[in-house]
């Protein structure tokens, strides 16, 4: 069965999407224009390859970002405002009164 | 220091609590950066313990604080990242674990006026088994508060692997160590 599954597999044509792209104009600091055609020249890309990829992972970046964000806002809501021994009881240390006080 | 690139990791229930509290700043600072990487890995356990917690709070509360803990229970479920199931693989681990350490390592916590009953101290360590168990079975390592209990499991598991094949070294780290 395992070989039957492997065999179908490597018959499968890998499937490859291409990223639909748009023609647009931007306005670029000349510096980083600069730098982007020197990394084109060497890597024998053209400069679209070169800033599409540096603006992909400046939005993944971002997009990390806002997410950790969101996170950490999501814990605040979650365990602000209780005391240590609310906060115990939280982390599963479940207190009682102590009976022999 | 332990760089959040090594992630992801897995979290006890109490080092969860202590890093998203937010108190220890540079754990919090440690937090921030390690959820820009990667999502945080909990036990189903640790799902259970949390929400018990919070019930437990919710029917001692007065109608205004039982508000107040429900958002923060709802922002909490909201917040919850990847939850590891309690499979067969895990309950076979964590059986082997409660078999070779039966008592809890450590004494009932217990507070200023509170205590914790001897009866929940030991599902409180049966719950550590499971949690130790559900990390050791994922192969992650696990970020921990709780040296006396995790460290006995550690030990337990080097000294008996042939019940524990193909599985271990338990890796842990303290959360109070990794900022």
């Amino acid at each position: 069965m395992q070989f039957v599954r492997q065999s179908v597999m490597t018959l499968k044509r890998p499937t490859q999407s291409t990223p639909k792209k748009r023609r647009t104009t931007l306005t670029l600091p000349a510096d980083i224009l600069q730098e982007a055609e020197g990394i084109a020249r060497a890597r024998q890309v053209n400069v679209s390859t070169v800033i599409a990829e540096a603006l992909s992972d400046g939005l993944r970046l971002q997009t990390a970002a806002e997410r950790a964000e969101h996170i950490i806002e999501g814990y605040k809501n979650a365990f602000s405002g209780f005391s240590d021994d609310e906060m115990a009881i939280l982390d599963g240390v479940i207190l009682e009164e102590d009976a022999r006080r | 220091m332990v760089s959040p690139r090594f992630g992801p990791f897995q979290f006890d229930t109490s080092a969860e609590g202590w890093l998203g509290r937010g108190t220890n700043v540079e754990g919090h600072a440690w937090l921030r950066q390690y959820v820009a990487l990667h999502e945080i890995h909990v036990s189903a356990i640790t799902v259970i313990e949390r929400i018990r917690g919070y019930s437990s709070l919710w029917s001692r509360a007065d109608r205004l604080n039982r508000e107040r803990i429900e958002a923060a229970r709802i922002a909490y479920l909201n917040n919850l990242g990847r939850v590891w199931p309690l499979d067969a693989a895990v309950a076979v681990v964590a059986g082997e674990i409660v078999a070779l350490v039966p008592e809890p390592p450590s004494p009932p916590r217990r507070s200023h006026r509170l205590i914790e009953s001897r009866q929940e101290r030991l599902a409180r360590w049966r719950f550590d088994a499971m949690i130790a168990a559900t990390a050791l079975v994922a192969g992650m390592t696990l970020i921990h508060n709780n040296a006396a209990d995790f460290e006995s499991i550690r030990g337990a598991i080097e000294r008996s692997p042939t019940r524990f094949p193909n599985l271990g070294p338990l890796e842990l780290i303290r959360c109070t160590s990794l900022a």
